[in-house]
């Protein structure tokens, strides 16, 4: 029993689309694999036709300046974002958590859009990318469009691509300014080999000691990826200083929805680690900025 | 002075692995091969009403498929024979006997989730699982049975109504001296209860083999186990055979852990082997070796321990009830050993035990590094930290106040046989923290950049049997054969016993060259057969360096004797008799029931997140007498990876049920500890005092390093923060649960 029936390695990202909706059967693409061979190996996923490789388009894999924005293709392997100096300069949050998801091996060839494709609300890079502000850019038979990251989950592991047909191309990413920096952080045995129990992410921009602007995400916090606006609130346009964190996480809590999953972390667990990690998180963005 | 043995060589079998040359279960093939897919149960306590097989065998490409009525003696058990090998109805006892009613023998029932119901042979292995998927049983299912506590009860739904009135399936008692008038000596009491989990033993292989018949006509079975003579036994049982109609040989074994002591593919490869006259395979996959074979025994364990203001221990009282799960496996035995070290090593006048072993529809409990010594070991040494604690006495030095001797007695009423090391291996482990890390005191300390981090330092000790005894004749075959004319060109030896990857066959092929003096190149090690060799008794109880090494050695003195009496070649067969042992007594545990022990002792530093709750463990120093390390690095490999898989056992591994059903089925759920969870360092502190009965003084130490790690772990975590954590594994949650955090 084959897992699919055909395999496909596209050059250009019309290609590619053009793979996929042309496919006599269930079409799917592949980048890294790290999940979907799993998924198709062990039956969780239904059997398809075709497969769609996407490393080797030149669009989906290059990370560049365009503009006043960083561009990261898709389909570019996380250990090759966390190694770059653009990506350090301009995403510091992405970096930390390319770094930290599963293991090397798995880092070498998993690749930012599979992380974020699967619409999971905790995994490391959709947390850190939604902290960054980012763009997607979605190629499809109709051409491509350009939406913000949050408006792609529509809860946990649906995602508002059309299946079969679409694909994320690339992600843009605001360019660090004199002053503003990210962070990112989770709460996880280095073990390499699962999801985080909790993890979060920020960008902020300083102005002496005052907050000016700041934007938190947090996961597992919800049914999509969590963007903690009620904290932001709280800390937006004020001193960064205790009272004002104390005010943040009150809100961050009022505004999450942490749950019990029976193989990892209780709700109670995850409510009393997410105070600390919040702080940690916030602190190491405010020292880069200052 | 020896020339081979006391070595740190490289390991004679390191080349095939590293390389892939070597083959094991996974990759064996055969011309005309056919593949086996395993229908499990996947329910946890039900009656098979029916089996409807047709669909599965109108399959183009199905060669069979196979269900209980096709198993000619549907049950087998290492110790007991409480289990089928295909439960279902239309059950037999052989061709002539069968049962009265299945019913009455229980074979159509499933009682955990990995009973095996029926299996498909098919052309690739796609077809036999696409075929398994279209076999339909009808179930009726049956009152659970999880809670051991419960399943104890007068009235509780029975597991095996067939064995007889109770779930209880173990009951060992221990009643030396007077307890009552022992606690009344007591000025300082300490009571704990402590709960020990299940722990899967991961080994890298998972359960795979290969059956055919040869030219002979023998079914041969090679699938990797630990004690090639009781597969063998097992087999030819279940199918009906004289024993000579069966072959056992084993492939290499990527580990085993005692999770291989039972059968898990062999009886059913055997049997379609013999139906289908074509090689069979079967492979499982890594989720089907989670739930489809036995795990570590989860216990719960009352504690009652009373000392004088001097630092004497007095008194002692402890209930342990074990989960033996669905099927007896090696449950009397693991018990047996806990029994025998559930007050450690020291010297209590007046102990009184009672250790239950209680069928559930859990999955089996199993034997696995340690049998039963690490839970007692658990809750023993946790005592002794709680007690100097009381006490105000260090807890080194109390307990060099109570130390087993030659001239004391163990719980069971005897000595223990043998040198008693117990002293030196504190002493070292004490020393070695002393002066190597200046551990002074047992006291908190913090860690510059972390502030809410805390660490300290824990110690423990341990004691394990050298061997399974218990009043069985232990006993070990070898044969030598020594080829040459004017030198000695070639020595094969022969031996059954199992290279797990602890190293066994280096160290039997160093024993060999050291007798007969020759390089080790020169050294081939025929092993692993049931066929034309002796029974070497298996790869457990830390039992092999002593009993295989033994029998090598022997047969090695007696054919060079024959060398230099010129006979060409120079043959020679041995058998080693271990000293004799006696079973425990019924009611009150009296025996001599080993023939050695071993003692070691650990001192390890541990890291504790009081935000997150993360435990780290950041150094260990183990101090192990093996009597005489045969091979130096070997004695360290064992020491290292005892310590890591016992620090999985403490901290990390985390093995889920729910309702008899397995929630952590996949290492992806199931997290053992990687390359970034082990330890900073693993001291190995090698203590040598020979047994003179060991060949050239050795012991053995597979399990040794793994007994004082969780106690130690906990020891540390209380010194650190003040809590004492009675239950493993030491999660984050646990533990901020004991710290009133959470
Ligand atoms: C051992 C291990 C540990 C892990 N640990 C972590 C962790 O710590 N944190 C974490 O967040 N994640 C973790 N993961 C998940 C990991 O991040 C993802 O497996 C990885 O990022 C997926 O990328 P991929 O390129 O391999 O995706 P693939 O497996 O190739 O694809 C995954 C899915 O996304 C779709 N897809 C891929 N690319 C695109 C695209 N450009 N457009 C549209 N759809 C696309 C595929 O069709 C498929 O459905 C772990 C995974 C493993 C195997």
């Amino acid at each position: 029993m084959n897992l699919w029936q055909q395999y496909v390695c596209p050059a250009s990202v019309a290609e590619a689309v053009q793979a996929l909706t042309s496919a006599p059967g269930p079409a799917l693409p592949i980048a890294g694999g790290t999940d979907l061979m799993l998924d198709l190996s062990q039956g969780r996923h239904p059997p398809v036709h075709t497969i769609v490789d996407l490393t080797s388009i030149p669009e989906m894999t290059v990370l560049e300046i365009r503009g006043d924005e960083l561009y990261i293709g898709a389909a570019r392997p996380l250990t090759r974002i966390a190694r770059d100096p653009l990506a350090v300069r301009h995403a510091q949050a992405l970096v930390e958590a390319c770094d930290l998801i599963a293991g090397p091996q798995v880092r070498n060839v998993a690749t930012l859009g599979g992380n974020v494709a699967h619409a999971l609300p905790a995994a490391d890079g959709t947390i850190s990318l939604t902290a960054l502000g980012a763009e997607v850019e979605i190629a499809g038979p109709a051409g491509t469009r350009r939406i913000p990251l949050p408006d792609l989950f529509l809860g946990p592991g649906k995602s508002a691509l059309k299946h079969g047909e679409e694909l994320l191309v690339g992600f843009y990413l605001p360019l660090t300014t004199y002053h503003s920096a990210s962070a990112f952080k989770r709460i996880m045995r280095p073990q390499g080999v699962a999801l985080p129990i909790l993890n979060c992410a920020c960008r902020l921009e300083r102005d002496g000691g005052v907050m000016a602007e700041i934007r938190i995400a947090v996961g597992p916090g919800g049914p999509t990826p969590l963007r903690a606006t009620e904290a932001e609130a709280a800390l937006r346009g004020k001193p960064f200083n205790a009272a004002t964190l104390s005010e943040a996480l009150d809100a961050l809590l009022q505004q999450a929805r942490f749950r019990t999953s029976a193989m990892r972390a209780t709700a109670d667990y995850r409510y009393h680690l997410v105070g600390g990690l919040l702080k940690d998180t916030l602190e190491a963005a405010w020292e880069r900025a200052g | 002075m020896t020339n081979i043995v006391g070595k740190p060589l490289p390991r004679i079998d390191a080349f095939g692995k590293v390389t892939g040359e070597t083959l094991y279960g996974g990759d064996l093939s055969m011309p005309g091969m056919l593949h086996m897919k395993i229908l499990f149960a996947h329910r946890p306590h039900a009656r098979v009403v029916s089996i409807d097989t047709s669909r599965a065998e109108a399959l183009m490409g199905v060669f069979g498929v196979y269900t209980s009525k096709d198993v000619p003696v549907n049950e087998y058990g290492l110790q007991w024979n409480d289990q089928p090998v295909l439960c279902g109805p239309g059950s037999r006892y052989g061709e002539d006997h069968a049962y009265s009613t299945a019913e009455e023998k229980g074979r159509d029932i499933v009682r955990f989730v990995g009973d095996q119901v029926a299996v498909v042979v098919a052309e690739t292995e796609a077809l036999a699982a696409q075929a398994r998927d279209l076999i339909e049983v009808t179930y009726e299912d049956l009152p659970l049975v999880t809670d051991p506590e419960a399943a104890m009860q007068p009235g509780a739904t029975l597991v095996h109504p067939e064995i007889g009135p109770t779930n209880i399936c173990v009951h060992d008692k221990i009643r030396k001296g007077d307890v009552e008038a022992g606690f009344a000596q007591a000025e300082v009491i300490v009571e704990g209860e402590y709960r020990v989990p299940v722990q899967e033993h991961a080994y890298l292989q998972p359960e795979a083999g290969l059956a055919h018949i040869d030219d002979e006509g023998r079914v041969v079975v090679l699938a990797a186990g630990q004690w090639t003579h009781t597969d063998q036994k097992q087999i030819a049982h279940a199918l009906d055979l004289h024993i000579d109609q069966v072959r056992v040989v084993y492939p290499a074994i990527g580990g085993a852990f005692g999770g291989r002591e039972d059968m898990s593919v062999q009886i059913v490869l055997a049997l379609a082997a013999l139906k289908l006259k074509r090689p069979v395979k079967i492979v499982w996959s890594r989720q089907e070796s989670m739930f489809g074979h036995g795990k570590r025994h989860p216990m719960v364990i009352q504690a009652r321990w009373g000392a004088t203001k001097g630092g004497k221990l007095v008194a002692a009282e402890n209930t342990f009830i074990a989960d033996a799960g669905a099927y007896m496996y090696t449950t009397n035995k693991v018990l047996g050993n806990s029994t025998i070290t559930q007050t450690g090593p020291y010297f209590i006048p007046n102990v009184k035990a009672d250790v239950y072993g209680v069928y559930t529809n859990n999955l089996p409990g199993a034997a696995f590094r340690g049998f039963g010594a690490p839970q007692a070991a658990f809750m023993a040494e946790s005592q002794m930290n709680k007690l100097a604690e009381a006490l105000g006495l260090d807890p080194v030095e109390f307990r060099m106040r109570n130390l087993i001797s030659e001239d004391l007695t163990l719980d069971v009423g005897t000595p223990p046989p043998g040198p008693v090391s117990i002293g030196q291996v504190i002493t070292a482990a004490a020393k070695t923290a002393k002066e190597r890390y200046s551990v002074e005191a047992f006291t908190p300390t913090t860690v510059h950049g972390q502030p809410s981090t805390v660490r300290s330092w824990g110690f423990a000790a341990g004691f394990k049997n050298i061997g399974f005894s218990f009043g069985y004749k232990e006993n070990c075959w070898s044969r030598v054969e020594i080829h040459g004319d004017g030198e000695i060109e070639d020595v094969v030896v022969y031996s059954a016993s199992a290279e797990v990857g602890q190293g066994n066959h280096t160290v039997l092929a160093q024993m060999a060259a050291e007798v007969t003096g020759v390089t080790l190149d020169r050294v081939h090690m025929v092993t692993m057969d049931t066929l034309n060799m002796g029974n070497a008794g298996s790869a457990s109880a830390s039992r092999l360096t002593f009993m295989s090494g033994n029998a090598v050695k022997g047969a090695s003195e007696r054919a060079f004797e024959k060398w230099q009496a010129e006979e060409r070649p120079a043959i020679a067969e041995y058998t080693y008799l271990a000293p004799e042992t006696t079973p425990m007594d019924k009611e009150t545990g009296y025996s001599m029931p080993n023939f050695a022990y071993a003692y070691a002792a650990q001192a390890v530093e541990v890291e504790v997140d009081t935000e997150t709750g993360q435990v780290r463990l950041v150094r260990v120093i183990s101090a192990d007498d093996v009597g005489k390390a045969i091979n130096p690095a070997q004695v360290e490999g064992q020491i290292e990876g005892g310590v890591v898989q016992a620090q999985g056992y403490a901290i990390q591994e985390n093995f889920i049920t729910r309702d008899g059903y397995v929630l952590t089925d996949m290492l992806s759920t199931y997290l053992i500890p990687t390359i970034w969870d082990i330890p900073e360092s693993v001291d190995s502190v090698v203590v040598e005092v020979p047994d003179e009965r060991g060949p050239w003084g050795a012991k053995g130490v597979g399990e040794l390093p793994y007994l004082p790690l969780a106690p130690a772990i906990a020891h540390a975590i209380r010194n650190a923060t003040g809590v004492w954590i009675s239950e493993i594994p030491f999660t984050p949650e646990r533990v901020l649960k004991a710290l009133g955090r959470i």
